[in-house]
């Protein structure tokens, strides 16, 4: 698997036209209407089809769990910014916190045999393994995830 | 208080917990789950655990993680632990994160009770 790639740098505009874009405060509470609204959203699109719904709800919910407590360290007082992006060809979502970022080698590589019986850090891999593109910006701070559109019949075709 | 979204059975020497909150995401609910779970390799040495995952639909890495704990628990009491019913579309979760690797996989419950009942402990 390839390196993850952190940059210090701003995440680059979002690609298409931005579809919603909302503050949220770091409250767990609130995790579940954000992701079902994002995933309505993207369905309603047709970007998504009902097979890759599983995925898309994991993938949400993973970078919206590290936004609010790993980046905002889950201070409700701070908020994450959510902004959603579509293009004829796919989507892109980005997610900026308040916090101060995180180093790659904090991430566990659990292709080790030793760290098969870590209880964390699974989280980026899985996010990685659908998404075609996972970039972070801001040291940490800023997460960017494009996918294709998907394809009536249910597979996606390149951006 | 018993978790609510567990349904347990044991009978000779096999312990079936099946799942029945169909998302595995919020962080009480896998709490909640683990902290039972977790209970049991406490309770029955050589314990021979079956999760019943028939009814998951989503789960989180936070909950992969709880999973790992447990399997933890039930290899200390020397015991050994199987998923039963694992839909299609989430084996991949399994199979990216190298968890297929740790745990048993079986088709449904019924067959992970089966293979169990042959080879005891």
């Amino acid at each position: 698997m390839k390196e993850l790639l952190i940059s210090a740098d701003v995440a680059p505009p979002l690609v298409g036209t931005v579809i919603h874009d909302v503050r949220v405060p770091s409250r767990l509470d609130l995790k579940p209407e954000l992701i079902d609204t994002l995933v309505e959203l993207l369905v309603g699109a047709g970007q998504i089809n009902e097979d890759e719904r599983q995925w898309l709800v994991l993938v949400l919910d993973e970078a919206v769990v590290n936004a609010m407590l790993h980046g905002n360290e889950g201070d409700p007082r701070l908020d994450i910014h959510v902004r959603l992006a579509t293009q004829p060809d796919g989507w892109s979502l980005q997610i900026d916190d308040q916090g101060h970022g995180f180093s790659a080698d904090a991430i566990p590589n659990i292709d080790d045999p030793e760290s098969l019986l870590l209880e964390h850090g699974r989280g980026i891999r899985l996010m990685r393994e659908w998404l075609d593109s996972l970039t972070y910006h801001r040291g940490g701070a800023s997460i960017l995830m494009r996918r294709r559109r998907c394809t009536p019949g249910g597979d996606s075709h390149a951006v | 208080m018993p978790c609510e979204h567990l349904i347990i059975q044991a009978y000779d020497g096999i312990v079936l917990a099946q799942i029945t909150k169909p998302r595995l995401l919020e962080a009480p609910v896998i709490n909640a789950i683990g902290a039972e779970l977790l209970l049991l390799p406490e309770r029955h040495m050589k314990i021979s655990l079956i999760l019943d995952m028939e009814m998951v639909e989503y789960l989180s890495s936070a909950m992969l993680g709880k999973m790992v704990a447990i399997y933890k628990g039930v290899k200390l009491s020397k015991g050994r632990m199987a998923l039963g019913g694992v839909k299609a579309s989430m084996m991949p979760l399994f199979k990216t994160t190298q968890l297929d690797k740790l745990m048993e996989f079986f088709p449904t419950s019924k067959d992970a009770i089966m293979f169990y009942k042959r080879k005891p402990l």
